[in-house]
């Protein structure tokens, strides 16, 4: 078998359990798509209660979506090391001969699909329940920025990962140190502009920043304060994504020689 | 009894142990406050996005909502967490439970950890919101009873959320870890922590008004916040406020030592009491 057939199957294969596996169990499904949208709910009643226009109550349900994309990219793209770790899976993929890259992208590829569903169905359960209007101007550039921007959020996490493999008890801690500062930056709830342009900028460097704010451009025109024109957003995004893939695989071959040099491969606590 | 407190207290600097020895006190410190800081400024943008620089009374209503937040998450999923973490992440439940000690006292114990662990968070954000928000805060002399009495309450109510919610996660195996945030997620909600309660519609409003929480966090604003601030019981004198309490806090108590002690047996003739569900 060559090794590009080989990287492909396990791809396929790792991506198998988060596209079919997680969807055999209802529970996941429930709390993958309940818990962002409880959150969500409580921000529009915050928006409800100060007597805000409906977009901006649209922006606390795409904060929704976006929260799913990134626990996603949290918990199981950059923590799954550690949970593998925990659980002695680790020590199988160090061995198989496919490498740490085609199962990573096969994480990434479930993950992204699997998570595509549940932001789907928070943004529509979202919009039902609270009558907003959810316009798209520009289909085909929405699809553009949406698509470039999985592919650099995923990037991303895959970078993560492989810092996260020589973590152990802190893996957890950074992960959740990553959430609410993370929403703050990258404007989940609110227009990123209004944290400054130098301070957005920063944020940019979290792929989820540019999306939301070129996603809100071509949703809600004019009404959306806008941090950069859309196609700047796209382009940025295309280069963070590059800038992530090859980044992710300098230091996930890094960080695999210290984690072994280190012996940390194995190291549960 | 002399046996129960030695148990709470031991679990107590076994929960502290856990929590913070990952790493050293400055970046501990700095994790405790990060997330309730973050959350703070989200609502703050949030807020400066729908109504302009010149929020108001609801500004206040948020700070201090946000503020305590971290304590009820922490006494509440902080139990849960400590079955599901003794179980699952370090396999100890087998052993604690079968020690000659007090289950119910070493959850509560290790949830205990958990509030001391965010009172820094609460004072930071109150803290935050004070000098650099401008939100008039204030507690004054003759208040401090009335808080001191709130807050003991509270965390009691608190706890007994978090006994119920750990019955739960006693006979639940796959999910269970999930469990404490999908309770937290409604709990926040429902319990008035962002906005009055007045904006739920009816039947949540009603829920709400059946939840401790929601009287814990109302009775707080009533001691730091000024009398012209948003209510989410506008209705209720302050003595009515924290007579709620105590009764809501009484009968979730018993609910909980209950639902508890029913979940705990029902485990125990499963065999499902140190069940691992990650394999």
């Amino acid at each position: 078998m060559s090794p590009w057939v080989r990287s492909v199957r396990a791809a396929l294969g790792r991506a198998y359990p988060r596209l079919v596996g997680s969807n055999r169990d209802r529970a996941w499904l429930f709390y993958d798509t309940v818990l962002p949208l409880l959150g969500s709910v409580a921000l529009v009643y915050v928006y409800r209660s100060l007597g805000a226009p409906d977009h901006l109550v649209a922006y606390a349900i795409m904060g929704g979506a976006a929260m799913a994309f990134w626990m996603n990219v949290l918990w199981s793209m950059a923590a799954q090391f550690y949970w593998d770790k925990m659980a002695g899976n680790l020590e199988l993929y160090m061995v198989v001969p496919c490498g740490l890259v085609p199962i990573l992208l096969g994480m990434s590829l479930g993950g992204a699909v699997a998570t595509l569903l549940r932001a789907g169905l928070i943004v529509a359960a979202g919009s039902l329940l609270f009558g907003v209007p959810l316009p798209v101007r520009d289909l085909g550039l929405f699809l553009a920025v949406f698509a470039v921007a999985l592919v650099a959020l995923y990037g991303l996490g895959v970078t993560f990962a492989s810092a996260f493999l020589l973590w152990g008890r802190e893996a957890w801690h950074t992960a959740n140190l990553f959430m609410e500062p993370v929403f703050l930056l990258s404007g989940f709830y609110f227009p990123v502009r209004a944290l400054g342009f130098w301070t957005a900028a920063a944020a940019s460097l979290i792929p989820l920043t540019l999306a939301l704010d070129a996603l809100r451009q071509l949703m809600f025109g004019p009404l959306h304060p806008a941090f950069l024109p859309v196609h700047v957003e796209l382009w940025l995004l295309v280069g963070l994504a590059a800038a992530f893939a090859l980044a992710a695989r300098a230091s996930l071959r890094r960080m695999e020689h210290l984690a072994r040099r280190e012996g940390r491969l194995s190291l549960r606590f | 009894m002399r046996t129960a407190w030695r148990t709470l207290r031991t679990a107590f600097w076994l929960g502290w142990q856990v929590e913070s020895n990952w790493t050293d006190p400055l970046l501990f410190a700095l994790y405790q406050v990060v997330r309730p800081l973050g959350g703070l400024l989200i609502l703050l943008f949030m807020v400066r996005a729908a109504a302009g620089p010149a929020a108001g009374p609801a500004l206040g209503f948020l700070v201090v909502g946000t503020a305590f937040w971290p304590a009820v998450v922490a006494g509440m999923q902080g139990m849960a967490w400590a079955v599901v973490g003794d179980r699952e992440h370090w396999r100890t439940l087998r052993y604690v439970y079968t020690a000659p000690v007090s289950f119910r006292a070493y959850l509560v114990g290790r949830a205990l950890a958990l509030v001391a662990s965010a009172s820094a968070a609460v004072a930071v954000t109150l803290l935050f919101g004070w000098a650099v928000l401008g939100v008039p805060l204030r507690l004054e002399l003759g208040e401090l009873p009335y808080f001191l009495c709130a807050w003991a309450t509270g965390v009691t109510g608190v706890l007994a959320l978090g006994l119920a919610t750990a019955a739960g996660v006693l006979c639940v195996s796959g999910e269970a870890w999930r469990m404490p945030e999908a309770v937290g997620a409604a709990l926040y909600l429902v319990s008035g922590a962002l906005f009055p309660v007045t904006v739920l519609p009816e039947p949540l409003r009603q829920v709400a008004s059946a939840l401790p929480v929601s009287w814990w966090l109302e009775a707080l604003r009533r001691v730091w916040l000024p009398e012209n601030s948003p209510q989410s019981f506008p209705w209720a004198s302050d003595l009515q406020v924290l007579a709620t309490l105590a009764v809501l806090v009484a009968a979730f108590a018993a609910c909980g030592l209950l639902a508890f002690g029913l979940s705990e047996r029902r485990a125990r003739q499963l065999g499902i009491l140190d069940r691992e569900t990650g394999f």
